[in-house]
């Protein structure tokens, strides 16, 4: 199993990053993980808003929120959350999150 | 570059088998000739040291070498176990008769060379031929199974050196291969290379439990325990319905309630439940075609009764029998009179053809593909069509399993002949059509540099199918669509499409055939196609 380092701290990650213990989330993995998705300084209020809205969602539900959903209820449209993250809102944001990859046919 | 490749390659210990040269695949128009990026990852040194890529540098599998002479001996004597199992009809009852068939009769024609699109794409890579498997496969056989006398095995040139390397390299080839079936169709003595690939998948997972994650662990297992492989439990589905209510009110100003867990009901309707978190409008237009049509119908809240996918039928009958059960449990526990499957290619295999091998007595329930429904709606004239409001160039995507395995050519076609005036057909199609490149669990696959090779070669001869049926429109400023209605091509589309930045040098937009025909309905205020989404 890959790991990564963050500030300090080893956390295990599959092939493509994906945070593979979800208990060890924190505020400071998706900060020490912002720079390696490219996105620049510090996080700003518009990226913890959608980082709080999808880990919401996973915790009523266990899986990630449906795209067209996720911008929906945090008013920001595709366009925006790529600029967010760069990598997109599954390999971006939910990687931030801390979720796992998404799986089956999605 | 190598080119020749011979049975040694395989069998000899470290390097690599073949390395992929991007210049010398299959070339494709421009813009599209030159492309900016390494087309395919290279693994890192600490990727290689934990997952082997010897093979041809890509990984799906990526097995861990053996630490010891003993541990690569027990796996060696697994795998022969699980092979011997294959040749016996308690064992492998489903099976046997093609596979032997087919190892018994294939004369190496190479027919099936030239039909096969991972091949040709390749730049005609001899690994990827559909032969290289099954000789891989016959050698072991005569070998290890049938112990064939070494004089014999001389004369025949049937030998080969099994060791741990060998085994991986085969364990990897297997998952070179789409299980599209073209090499089946073109073989004139009705062999079948493609259920090559499968059975050494199967021992891979039955015998000695390897197999992609996305597809037992995360697939199949995930499935079963929690009612889909994308995760989504009951609840989250109900969440997700409520949401499509009122996107379908948003959209169309029709107010639609979703008929779920509907006691005898006419059909039970089951989803790719991709659908409902990646492709919502295709689940959508369903509903608003069906309420439309007054279709006595409803969809399942039970395990494996939202989620037609049944990975099984790609590398594992135990799963696959597992799935098929608890699906028509489901229908036979609202007691509807049929199911029928959305868009979804291997579900229809597995779920109409496969499943009839597996269920029995009041199991057996009569399942259906939605298409022929779809089209008697559309034909029917029950719901008001104007062609006028699909006026963009549109081309049709044919997804393996419902039209080469099984015949389901026209209904698609009529609908798409009658709501879409600038319809176009690729070449060749119908039953000669050429797969996604994301068939047989490809389009799942997200690991590593799994993803690049089923982009740059797999689907490779599909992104040229499909440009070329848009070439008298190529620049992006024509929107066009190409209808896929299957969840997995669709997954292949939209990652393919991606890698070459199709949306913004083309303009190609990929989607089902539902949207196509809410697209059409002549009392909708607005286009349901929402370009937007590409």
């Amino acid at each position: 199993m890959p790991q990564l380092e963050i500030g300090g701290t080893t956390y295990e990650v599959d092939e493509d990053g994906f945070l593979q213990e979800l208990d060890k989330w924190g505020r400071g993995f998706a900060q020490g993980y912002a720079a390696v998705e490219g996105i620049e300084g510090e996080l700003t209020e518009d990226h913890w808003k959608l980082i709080d809205y999808i880990r919401d969602y996973y915790a009523q539900f266990g899986i990630a929120p449906m795209i067209r959903k996720m911008c929906k209820d945090t008013g920001f449209d595709l366009k925006r959350i790529y600029a967010l993250f760069p990598s997109g809102p599954a390999k971006g944001a939910c990687k931030l999150a801390g979720l796992s990859k998404p799986t089956g046919c999605v | 570059m190598k080119k020749n490749i011979h049975i040694d390659d395989f069998t000899r210990p470290g390097g690599q088998v073949t390395e992929l040269d991007p210049a010398e695949l299959d070339p494709l128009p421009p813009p599209y000739d030159k492309i900016d990026k390494p087309s395919i990852r290279k693994l890192t040194e600490e990727q290689r040291k934990r997952m082997d890529a010897s093979l041809d540098g890509i990984v799906a599998i990526g097995l861990t070498p053996p630490k010891t002479p003993e541990e690569e001996k027990a796996f060696i004597d697994k795998f022969l176990a699980g092979i011997k199992k294959l040749f016996s009809a308690d064992d492998n009852w489903t099976f046997l008769q093609p596979l032997v068939h087919t190892l018994e009769y294939c004369v190496k024609c190479q027919i099936c060379s030239d039909a096969c699109p991972v091949y040709i794409s390749s730049g005609r890579q001899d690994i990827y031929r559909p032969t290289m498997r099954p000789e891989l496969f016959r050698r072991i056989v005569s070998k290890y199974i049938k112990k064939e006398h070494p004089f014999l095995r001389k004369i025949k040139d049937s030998d080969i050196d099994l060791n741990w390397q060998t085994l991986a390299r085969l364990g990897e080839l297997a998952y070179r291969c789409t299980l599209c079936r073209r090499c089946a169709q073109v073989c004139p003595l009705g062999c079948d290379n493609a259920l090559i690939s499968r059975e050494i998948r199967k021992v891979f997972s039955q015998q000695m439990g390897i197999a992609p994650k996305e597809l037992h662990e995360k697939g199949s297992v995930q499935q079963l325990r929690v009612g889909s492989s994308t995760g989504m439990t009951p609840a989250a589905l109900k969440n997700i319905l409520e949401f499509a209510e009122e996107e379908i009110e948003e959209k169309t100003g029709r107010k639609i309630k979703i008929p779920v867990d509907k006691k005898g009901a006419d059909i039970l309707l089951i989803h790719n439940a991709g659908e409902f978190l990646a492709w919502p409008e295709n689940l959508e237009a369903f509903a608003i075609i069906l309420d439309a049509a007054g279709v006595d119908w409803t969809l399942s809240t039970e395990i494996a009764g939202y989620d037609s996918v049944n990975y099984g039928v790609w590398y594992d009958d135990f799963q696959f029998a597992r799935v098929v059960i608890r699906q028509s449990q489901a229908a036979k526990s609202l007691g509807v009179r049929k199911i029928s499957f959305g868009e979804c290619g291997h579900a229809h295999k597995a779920g109409i053809v496969v499943a009839d091998r597996v269920l029995t007595g009041d199991l057996i329930i009569p399942r259906e593909s939605s298409l022929p429904m779809l089209e008697e709606i559309v034909m029917s004239g029950r719901i008001k069509l104007d062609p006028g409001r699909n006026n963009f160039p549109v081309t049709l995507h044919d997804p393996c399993n419902m039209v080469r395995l099984m015949g389901i050519v026209e209904p698609q076609r009529r609908i798409l002949r009658k709501i879409c005036p600038q319809f176009r057909e690729m070449t060749p199609h119908g039953v000669e059509n050429y797969c996604c490149g994301g068939g047989s669990g490809f389009a799942i696959t997200q690991s590593t540099n799994f993803p690049d090779w089923r982009s740059a070669v797999s689907g490779r001869m599909k992104m040229k199918q499909i440009l070329e049926a848009f070439q008298d429109v190529p620049g992006a400023e024509v929107k066009k669509y190409v209808c896929a209605p299957c969840s997995n091509c669709k997954g292949q589309f939209r990652d393919m499409f991606e890698y070459y930045g199709v949306w913004e040098k083309s303009g190609i937009l990929y989607g089902g055939l539902v949207e196509l025909i809410v697209n059409a309905m002549a009392d909708l205020k607005k286009p349901f196609i929402q370009w937007e989404w590409h």
